[in-house]
C-alpha cells in the first residue's frame, strides 16, 4: 500500500515531520535532499522516537576525536537517548537492533511512503516494534 | 580441594628494613634519604591509610626475627610457593606499592626504579617461580615510560602495576596513555591493584572519606570500578588494541551489574564517546581479567558462580592469595566456592593466557603437590 503524505516542499530539510499512519506516528525526514520514513516508536521502551533530536552522526577515529558525518543522519530517542540510523533504522551500537523504516519514493514532487502488508499489521498495533 | 598447578597473581613481598633499599638508590638520592643525622632515614613509604583493627598482616606470617611479613624469602617459600604446585607467584610489593602516592614526584620516580631493581636482585634471584610487577611513579608519566622500557628485555618483570593515583582523573585519562603505550610496546599487561579509604589516592572513595577500615574494605572495589569505567570510556583499548588489563584485589562479583549498567548507558550516551566501537562489556570480554581475592561470599555457594557466569568467570578469573594480608584467600577455600569445572582455569590456565605463557615453560619446581 502506498500512501501519499504530501509535497516534498512541505518537509523542511534537516527536520523531522511527524505524520500519523493508522494509529502510529511516523517520522518523515528530509536530509540533504533525500527523504526517509522512520517509525515513531523506539524499540527500547516505546518512547516517541521521532520527537527526539535529528543530527548527523558523530563518529571518532581515535579517543578524543569528534567527527560529524553529515551523510548519515541519526535520530536520538528523547527517552534515554538511543540513536538510530535514519537510513536503515539500525541502532548505532548494534545493527541487529532496529526501528522500522519504510520505503519512500518521490513521484511528481510528492512523497509516497510504501506500507507493505506486514507494515499494515504493524501500523494497527501501538507497540508492534516490540513483537 | 584443588591440587593442580597454580599461578598466584598477588603475593606481596616486602623489605625487611629501609636500609635494604639504599644500595639500589643513586648516590645522590642515597645521601638525600639517609644522611639526616639523628633523624635517621627518611620515610620511604606512604603511611596514611586507615588502621586495620587486626593489623594488615596475617599474624602467622610474621618472621620470628620481627621483620615485616613478606620480607623473609624462606617463610614466603614455605607459606606460598611450596604449599601446592605453584608454578608462578606474581610479586606485587607491600607498602612500597604506594609509590605513586608520594608527594615528591622525583623521589617517587627514584624509589620506583630502586624498588624494581631490589625486586630483581633480592627476590627473582632466589626462585624461578617468582616474577615481579614493574612499579611506576605515575606522577611523572615520561619517567614511568622510561622505567617500563628499562625492563623490556627481562621477561620476569611481567606487568606494569598501578595502585595509587596522584592525578585528579582516573586511569583512563590520557595523562596515563604514554604508560599504556610503553606497556603495549614491550608486550606487558597493565595491572590495577585495588585500594581505598586512605593513602594518597585523592579519590579513594567516592562520596567522601570514610572513617573506618571496615568501610574502606567494603568499598575496596569502588576504586577499581572507577578505573575500569575510565579505561573503557577514554578508549584505551581502541588506542592500544593489544593491551591487557588485570584487576587485582577487588573481588569480582560486582562486575556483572556494572557491565549491565555500563552497556545500557552506552546505548544512550554513545554520542559522548563516539570513538568506542563496541559495547563496554565487549571490551571487558576482550581485554580484562580479574583476580579472585577477596572473593565475594554468597549465602549459597552456587550464587557467586552463577553471577560470575554472566561475565564468563570461568575464563576471566585468575587465582590470587593476597599473601600475607589478613584477608588472604586460601586455595582450597576458594576451590570450595567455585565449580570444580572452573578450577584448573581459575587457578592456572587463565593466568597463563593473560601473561602469554606456555604451560611447558612453567615446569613444576617443588612444593606439596608438584608432579
Amino acid at each position: 500500500m502506498t500512501t501519499d503524505v504530501g509535497p516534498v516542499e512541505s518537509f523542511p530539510d534537516g527536520q523531522v515531520s511527524i505524520i500519523t499512519l493508522g494509529r502510529i506516528e511516523v517520522g518523515i525526514i528530509r536530509w540533504s535532499g533525500k527523504v526517509y520514513a522512520v517509525s515513531g516508536i523506539c524499540t527500547h521502551q516505546g518512547g516517541p522516537l521521532c520527537r527526539g533530536v535529528l543530527s548527523g552522526r558523530l563518529a571518532g577515529t581515535a579517543p578524543g576525536d569528534m567527527t560529524l558525518e553529515d551523510a548519515a543522519p541519526v535520530i536520538a530517542c528523547p527517552w534515554h537517548g538511543w540513536e538510530f540510523d535514519v537510513c536503515t533504522g539500525e541502532a548505532i551500537w548494534d545493527p541487529a537492533v532496529r526501528v522500522r523504516t519504510f520505503p519512500v519514493k518521490i513521484v511528481a514532487d510528492r512523497v509516497l511512503v510504501e506500507i507493505g502488508a506486514g507494515s499494515r499489521r504493524w501500523l494497527a498495533s501501538p507497540r508492534a516494534d516490540e513483537t | 580441594m584443588y591440587d593442580g598447578p597454580m599461578i598466584d597473581c598477588d603475593v606481596h613481598h616486602a623489605r625487611a628494613t629501609d636500609q635494604e633499599l639504599l644500595p639500589f638508590l643513586s648516590r645522590g638520592w642515597h645521601e638525600f634519604i639517609s644522611n639526616r643525622g639523628p633523624a635517621g632515614i627518611m620515610p620511604l613509604t606512604v603511611q596514611d591509610g586507615l588502621p586495620n583493627p587486626h593489623g594488615f598482616m596475617r599474624a602467622d606470617t610474621f618472621p620470628p626475627d620481627g621483620s615485616p611479613p613478606g620480607s623473609d624469602f624462606e617463610m614466603l617459600r614455605q607459606q606460598v610457593l611450596d604449599r601446592g604446585d605453584v608454578r608462578r607467584a606474581i610479586l606485587t610489593f607491600g607498602d612500597d606499592s604506594h609509590v605513586a602516592g608520594h608527594h615528591n614526584p622525583y623521589f617517587a620516580a627514584e624509589l620506583a626504579r630502586a624498588l624494581n631493581d631490589w625486586s630483581i636482585d633480592r627476590w627473582l634471584s632466589r626462585d624461578e617461580r617468582l616474577v615481579s610487577s614493574i612499579m611506576v611513579a605515575t606522577q611523572l608519566p615520561e619517567q614511568a615510560v622510561a622505567e617500563i622500557r628499562r625492563h623490556a628485555d627481562n621477561p620476569r618483570m611481567v606487568q606494569v602495576m598501578l595502585v595509587d593515583n596522584p592525578h585528579r582523573y582516573p586511569f583512563g585519562h590520557p595523562v596515563f596513555h604514554p604508560i599504556y603505550a610503553a606497556a603495549e610496546e614491550i608486550g606487558r599487561p597493565i595491572a590495577i591493584h585495588g585500594g581505598a579509604g586512605g593513602w594518597a589516592n585523592p579519590a579513594s572513595t567516592g562520596g567522601g572519606k570514610v572513617n573506618f577500615y571496615f568501610e574502606a574494605h567494603t568499598l575496596w572495589p569502588q576504586v577499581v570500578m572507577t578505573h575500569l569505567v575510565s579505561f573503557i570510556s577514554h578508549g584505551v583499548f581502541e588506542r592500544f588494541p593489544r593491551l591487557r588489563l588485570l584487576l587485582i584485589e577487588a573481588g569480582a562479583a560486582w562486575l556483572p551489574s556494572l557491565l549491565w549498567r555500563f552497556d545500557t548507558d552506552y546505548k544512550g550516551l554513545r554520542r559522548e564517546v563516539p570513538w568506542l566501537k563496541k559495547l563496554p562489556s565487549e571490551y571487558v570480554r576482550d581485554h580484562v581479567w580479574l583476580t579472585t581475592q577477596p572473593l565475594e561470599i554468597s549465602p549459597k555457594r552456587e550464587q557467586v558462580a552463577e553471577l560470575l557466569g554472566w561475565v564468563n568467570g570461568a575464563d576471566r578469573l585468575c587465582y590470587s592469595s593476597d599473601y600475607p594480608h589478613w584477608d588472604a584467600d586460601e586455595t582450597n577455600y576458594i576451590a570450595s566456592r567455585l565449580p570444580a569445572s572452573w578450577h584448573r582455569r581459575v587457578f592456572f590456565e587463565n593466568a597463563l593466557k593473560f601473561y602469554g605463557w606456555q604451560e611447558a615453560d612453567l615446569a613444576p619446581v617443588g612444593g606439596r603437590n608438584a608432579k
